[in-house]
């Protein structure tokens, strides 16, 4: 896809507020260099994440969304991100059967220690999104 | 049993359930006004059961009409309507105690439109069909025409998994085994498949331009049993109310997940469309996937814990870093 | 005097039309019948044309349309209105199609004249052609109407074999035909072949509705709950039926915003759904007889009281496009008060 050399895609992440969220706020503090291209949503957790909540940002024009919670096991309420994975899981393969570019629909584990993880994630997301190009899903062109 | 005994059996059955006070309602099929049609028959009349039919038309899902009705309902369902009142009671939806499933052991419905097709003529102006076995026989402007009947059922009935209902409190007429052609059912949406993730998008977007936004696929669907749905809320308004290709398209997309675990493929939504959307290409995609990642069949064992409520420890990890 | 054209010239008439107007005729994409703009195509629809699943009013009140942009910049906001109104013809419109227009203009310019409607109203012309093979869900002939003949069309086509009879209705329709070519006499025997022709049509249309004192009696059976209750359990409230009606014609006002800029829509509603009338405050139909029974009425009853004609041209669309197969002339043969005579 043509695109221009300058151009940075954005990206929306829901983290969930135990785990990943407090991942991020720790990178923050402890100075790591995460890409500005995400935009954080705080969210009470990763099971909170509705799949309209990721074809909204998607309509909007984002070019990508991250869904992030505790890993497996670690939920502050017990079970959410295992509801959240069956979610997820069936989104992200039935938005690949309408057509839509897998990589514009991340998830991951990250614990409030994983300061080192959100950077890398956030990282290698935004390096996908770059390679996928510009959303133009929802742009009118008929 | 030919038809007509099984017909007769039926009406002899609803009529002693309502008489008997078993239920309060029976809710089946009859003929319809126009040719080759049914229409749902939903009665506290007794008298009204002799209008009870078994045909190939009876291709609503009439487990739609549990979720409306007060009391207790006697229902005429065939494999895949009970596959979707299993997932009602799934859902507590619907209280078991109170349906009376009178199970119709089916061998597949017609598809009009796949007559039309063939025949050249809408169905209006076809003088006769009748399923003769293995053949459907076509009369049209004085002469006969011979179909193979896998040509002209449904696709879904193409593929169906459950030809008698494994759920039924009385079943009229001897069970039919299952005997699923998925290469057959499968033929639209593995021509989807071979596109590329461009391609693919633009076709949705092209068919999706037609919709109007009846909402007919979601109010013929069982399984879309919400009291407000979210293409109804205005705060926050999820989508626009206009049919505009995006928000169809997103209408749908969520429509189809939500629906994860509770379609049964009974192919409704894509009858009713009044402009011929194939969205069974999406609720089949998604049946599919919820097969293959989490081995749930909708509305098969009436134990089972909704798809959606439940998990295992280690499962589809493989799309989380 | 009336005037033939042969089937074969349609697509070079249809071209030559394409010159003045935009120029919509049935089509048929992807399966489903529309009009459709005239771009070249061959004249196959003259084959297969019943009559449309989406009916011609869609081109006067489309399925969505427009009413305005705005936008906020430094010197304040910014109103952009739609572009004006192309000229249309739309070629072969039924008559029961054409009449609904003719019953919806009451509305459009009754206290409050609409421009969005009557802009396209008034540069479109209608180039009615007459049903050879009505459905057997059609229903026209109750309503007082001919599958042949109208008089809510500028020009009226009748088939005569490889020929159309054409008439002019209005004196738009005589001076369009003044200007164009491919036309020719008629003789007497092409009069009796169009005249055959319109028995014929009217002999197949055999769906009844009687409609003697229809609003009388939907009257005295309104506060019939049990009746309602029960024609309308198996209705599904979907749109079908109205956003599909040639003569409903309820929209709905929405705004897209996108940050500092928009647009206004209206975009067609219907009586069945649950959420119609939401946006003052509560939709008094909140059960489905209820909305049912508004639907009937407002066709049968209600607006013949504001406007002395009957909202329903007898097309069929409700009858053959319901998924339940709830059929209109079912419940109305079916109302339990009879009125003494």
């Amino acid at each position: 896809m043509a695109q221009d050399s300058e151009w940075e895609p954005k990206l929306v992440g829901f983290l969930c507020r135990w785990c990943s969220y407090a991942g991020a706020d720790l990178a923050g503090t402890s100075r790591k260099k995460y890409p500005a291209n995400i935009g954080i949503i705080k969210v009470p957790c990763s099971g909170r994440v509705d799949p309209l909540f990721i074809l909204k940002a998607l309509r909007l024009g984002f070019d990508g969304v991250l869904v992030s919670g505790c890993h497996p096991g670690e939920c502050h309420y017990q079970t959410g991100n295992y509801r959240a994975r069956r979610k997820i899981a069936l989104t992200k393969k039935f938005l690949e059967y309408m057509g839509i570019d897998p990589r514009r629909l991340q998830a991951s584990w990250i614990s409030a220690s994983e300061g080192g993880k959100f950077t890398e994630v956030t990282t290698q997301v935004t390096k996908e999104l770059k390679e996928a190009g510009p959303n133009e899903l929802f742009a009118d062109d008929k | 049993m030919t038809n007509r005994e099984a017909e007769q059996r039926l009406r002899d059955e609803a009529k002693s359930l309502l008489e008997s006070a078993k239920v309060d309602y029976i809710v089946g099929f009859a003929d319809g006004s126009l040719k080759f049609h049914t229409t749902p028959l939903i009665t506290r009349n007794k008298d009204d059961v002799d209008h009870l039919v078994i045909n190939p038309f009876m291709a609503s899902n009439l487990a739609k009409f549990l979720t409306e009705l007060e009391g207790r309902v006697g229902i005429v369902a065939k494999g895949c309507d009970s596959r979707s009142i299993v997932s009602l009671v799934q859902d507590n939806k619907v209280s078991r105690e109170k349906v009376v499933i009178v199970g119709i052991p089916c061998r597949g419905m017609i598809n009009l439109s796949k007559i039309e097709q063939l025949a050249g003529k809408e169905s209006d102006e076809i003088d006769d069909i009748t399923r003769q076995g293995d053949k459907v026989v076509v009369k049209l402007d004085g002469s006969e025409k011979e179909i193979p009947v896998k040509e002209v059922l449904f696709d879904h009935c193409l593929a169906c998994e459950l030809p008698t209902p494994k759920e039924y409190d009385l079943l009229i007429d001897e069970p039919i085994p299952a005997t699923p052609d998925e290469e057959a059912s499968q033929a639209k949406i593995n021509k989807l498949e071979e596109l590329s993730h461009h391609e693919r998008w633009r076709f949705w977007q092209n068919e999706f331009s037609r919709c109007i936004r009846c909402y007919a696929c979601r109010n013929v669907c069982p399984a879309c049993y919400c009291q407000r749905c979210f293409v109804e809320e205005a705060e926050p308004q999820w989508i626009l109310s206009i049919p505009k290709w995006q928000d169809n398209l997103i209408f749908q997309i969520i429509r189809n997940i939500h629906l994860a675990g509770r379609c049964t493929d009974c192919g409704e939504c894509e009858r009713a469309c009044p402009v011929n959307i194939p969205l069974r290409s999406l609720s089949k995609e998604m049946y599919d996937l919820v097969g293959e990642l989490f081995g749930f069949k909708s509305g098969m064992e009436i134990d089972a814990a909704p798809l959606l409520t439940h998990y295992e420890l280690e499962e589809a990890e493989d799309f989380f870093r | 005097m009336n005037q033939k054209i042969s089937k074969k010239d349609i697509s070079k008439l249809l071209d030559e039309l394409g010159k003045e107007f935009k120029v919509f005729s049935p089509s048929r994409e992807s399966g489903v019948t529309t009009f459709a703009e005239w771009d070249g195509r061959d004249s196959s629809f003259l084959e297969w044309y019943r009559n449309t699943v989406i009916s011609p009013k869609a081109q006067l009140q489309p399925l969505y349309e427009k009413m305005f942009s705005f936008h906020k910049d430094k010197e304040g906001y910014h109103l952009e209105l739609p572009p004006p109104t192309d000229k249309k013809l739309i070629f072969g419109i039924r008559p029961c199609d054409a009449k609904a227009l003719t019953i919806i203009d009451k509305t459009f310019q009754d206290t409050y004249q609409d421009p969005y409607y009557l802009d396209k109203r008034k540069n479109t012309l209608l180039v009615g052609l007459g049903c050879t093979n009505p459905y057997d869900s059609c229903f026209c002939t109750s309503l007082g109407l001919s599958p042949t003949q109208s008089s809510d069309v500028d020009l009226m086509l009748t088939d005569i074999g490889d020929e159309f009879l054409i008439e002019a209705v209005t004196d738009r329709g005589m001076k369009l035909i003044k200007k164009t070519s491919y036309l020719k006499e008629v003789t007497k025997t092409d009069e009796a072949k169009a005249e055959e022709a319109r028995r014929q049509a009217s002999s197949k249309v055999t769906r009844r509705l009687d409609t003697k004192d229809l609003a009388k009696r939907l009257l005295s059976s309104f506060d019939d709950q049990d009746f309602w209750e029960k024609v309308s359990n198996k209705c599904i409230s979907c749109g079908i039926c109205t956003l599909l009606c040639p003569t409903c014609y309820c929209f709905d006002i929405s705004d897209e915003l996108v940050k500092k800029e928009g647009s206004r829509f209206r975009s067609g509603d219907s009586c069945a759904f649950p959420v119609y009338t939401k946006m003052p405050m509560e939709n008094p139909r909140l059960e489905k007889w209820r909305r049912v029974r508004q639907k009937v009425c407002h066709k049968y009853e209600f607006y013949p009281m504001s406007f002395e004609v009957i909202a329903c041209s007898g097309c069929g669309r409700c009858i053959r496009l319901c998924p339940v197969n709830w059929d209109i002339t079912q419940i109305l043969a079916s109302l339990p008060v009879k009125v003494k005579a």
